[in-house]
């Protein structure tokens, strides 16, 4: 039993968030606990990055091959970004060194979720990585709202957490292992088929793809907004990287999987963007708008090439840091669209980087949106899969219809409103961070891809 | 051991498992349903120990019978506001029915359809301490992960358990 080392980057979250439990003894309080576990995933992130081998470890449980790793330090660059952030700013009333130590605990899950090649450690893995967002989506305690909202996310999560679970024991029962290596499915006939129609149904609700997706605004609208921020983008990270494993293991099998999973991202992507239109709270528009891109990869995904899976794996880091960016932006501007009216002589920079992440969400180069829709669409078209190509980059024309509107009301909205919250330094460098990101990563997209094993 | 499972205890306990989910399900008072729930599970694990796995019997036992059936009692107290609201009058619905017969139907023919893979018995029946020992080695990665969800829920739960005050 060797390999212990290579979890050092989860040893470090693990450290930040026993340390950051006990903040109040902290010097400088518990805002110094959110720094400190930012430091913790920034080193996480770096020991990550170096961390590399395709060797299978622990017998095959996790396997950190470059789709994994490049998942790994995202997912743990993103915790950082949005722990320095949220330690500028605190939790409002509520106290916040609990809230770091659960972000902390969820990115461990996260992080075992990115390399898990076996379904027990998966299945744990994704525990870990939601039972700390159940708490977080319910922070506030004192909003009745809030605390509905999590209790339907709660109950819906674990709902199809045990349908997980239950096609997990029926592939356990057909094939004998838990481990995707050995995992063959050919042969198994109509229960292979119900198996794998269990296992997805769990994974594509926790990634809010329709038709499962019911759960995300409500429980989004209710949630405190700087919650939302992370909830909603670093977990689904690592749920991209664990699906795309289940449709590598389960495709020979299952052959009517990408029938599936195009049906799904054709009514996510129709139903996510045309729902996003008329809300008019900035964490619903969210929610919607991250059913319509999870549409987008579950059609990479669809294609099951090496290409598209990796596709749909950069897509997902694309998407997750605009879209952390906006909700952080709208929990210290407000939450309603409107509130956001007059942003431009409040705050220009705010309101230019929010054009630059909004750009990256409807897909303008050179931001990282756009060179995330484009790979993914080309190993779409490339897979044969062009009519549904031709409906994702309609659909991508139709988001940027709301997300045009909220940069509209942020320059020339009539109403001018007072912030939310006060900026503070951790906060502004987060934010420059993630403009830097959403930029750095459309123009070393091409390198990027190439470390992932896909050329263009 | 023997080759074959004793019938009649089989059959008393498969009896208890089955009777005990129909009486479950038919019963109009959530407390009676909750205990025979309970008597679901000790019948369960009855028939675990019948097919000489221990540790599931032990399992189910500590988990089901022990935890989850308290837990469901622990609920239906602390919700109840009157003795009179345990009673629950029967709503037939014809969706959930057609909804059930499909899955009943869908799972029956999936599950006779399907050679199994691994048919022949293994020469020794593994016990507890083997069970153990493969727990501490193959799959102490996954075990230790476990505790950190368990952390993660006690967190969760005083935070919330606390009151309103925050601070």
């Amino acid at each position: 039993m060797s390999g212990y080392w290579l979890l050092i980057p989860e040893y470090l979250l693990l450290a930040g968030a026993l340390v950051s439990l006990f903040g109040d003894l902290l010097p400088g309080g518990e805002r110094s606990s959110a720094i400190l576990g930012a430091l913790a995933a920034f080193a996480a992130a770096a020991f990550a990055g170096f961390i590399g081998t395709a060797e299978p470890l622990f017998g095959g449980m996790l396997v950190f091959d470059p789709v994994s790793v490049f998942a790994r330090v995202s997912l743990a660059a993103l915790t950082s970004v949005y722990l320095l952030w949220s330690g500028g700013r605190g939790t409002g009333s509520e106290r916040s060194h609990e809230a770091t130590a659960l972000v902390l605990l969820s990115a461990v899950g996260g992080m075992l979720m990115c390399g898990a090649r076996d379904m027990v450690a998966l299945f744990i893995a994704i525990e870990l990585s939601t039972m700390p967002a159940y708490v977080l989506m319910g922070y506030r305690r004192d909003d009745d709202r809030g605390l509905e909202g999590t209790l339907k996310y709660f109950l819906l999560s674990m709902t199809t957490s045990l349908i997980m679970l239950y096609g997990f024991s029926f592939l356990f029962g057909i094939t004998g292992v838990t481990g995707y290596a050995e995992m063959d499915l050919t042969g198994a006939g109509v229960l292979g088929v119900l198996a794998t129609v269990f296992v997805f149904v769990g994974l594509l609700a926790k990634l809010s793809a329709a038709p499962f997706h019911y759960w995300a605004p409500d429980a989004y609208a209710g949630a405190p907004t700087s919650s939302v921020a992370f909830v909603s983008t670093v977990p689904k990270i690592a749920g991209t990287v664990a699906m795309i494993r289940l449709v590598e293991a389960l495709s020979p099998g299952a052959t009517q999987l990408p029938l599936l999973l195009s049906i799904v991202a054709v009514a996510s992507m129709v139903l996510g963007n045309l729902a996003a239109y008329p809300q008019l709270d900035l964490r619903r528009l969210m929610a919607y708008s991250g059913i319509a891109h999870i549409g987008y990869v579950i059609l990479a995904m669809a294609t099951n090439t090496n290409t598209g899976l990796a596709a749909a794996v950069f897509y997902m880091v694309a998407y997750a840091l605009p879209s952390m960016a906006v909700v952080m932006i709208a929990a210290e501007e407000g939450s309603a669209v409107e509130q956001l009216s007059g942003l431009v002589d409040r705050r220009p920079w705010t309101a230019w980087a929010l054009v630059v992440f909004l750009l990256s969400l409807v897909g303008i180069p050179p931001m990282a949106g756009f060179f995330g829709k484009l790979y993914l669409f080309t190993a779409a078209f490339g897979a044969g899969y062009r009519a549904l190509v031709v409906l994702a980059v309609l659909m991508s024309v139709v988001s940027a219809g709301y997300y045009l509107r909220i940069m509209r009301e942020a320059f020339f909205g009539e109403r001018v409103s007072t912030p939310a919250v006060e900026r503070s330094i951790p906060a502004t460098i987060a934010l420059v961070l993630l403009v830097v990101a959403t930029l750095g990563m459309g123009i070393a997209a091409s390198p990027l891809l190439g470390y992932l094993g896909v050329s263009f | 051991m023997s080759e074959t499972v004793s019938p009649v205890m089989f059959l008393i306990l498969a009896f208890a498992t089955i009777g005990g989910a129909v009486m479950m399900l038919s019963t109009r008072n959530v407390v009676h349903a909750a205990f025979w729930l309970l008597e679901i599970m000790v019948a369960t694990a009855g028939l675990y120990l019948l097919l000489s796995a221990e540790f599931l019997a032990l399992v189910q036992v500590l988990v089901y019978a022990g935890a989850v059936s308290v837990l469901v009692l622990f609920v239906i107290m602390l919700t109840l506001r009157r003795r009179e609201d345990a009673i629950r009058p029967y709503e037939p619905s014809w969706a959930g029915t057609i909804i059930a017969a499909l899955f009943l139907g869908a799972l029956y023919m999936a599950i006779t359809r399907f050679v199994p893979v691994i048919a022949e018995m293994p020469e020794k029946v593994p016990g507890v301490a083997d069970f153990g020992r493969e727990m501490f080695t193959t799959w102490m990665l996954p075990f230790e992960v476990a505790s950190l969800v368990l952390l993660a829920a006690l967190v969760g739960a005083v935070w919330w358990s606390k009151g309103g005050d925050g601070r």
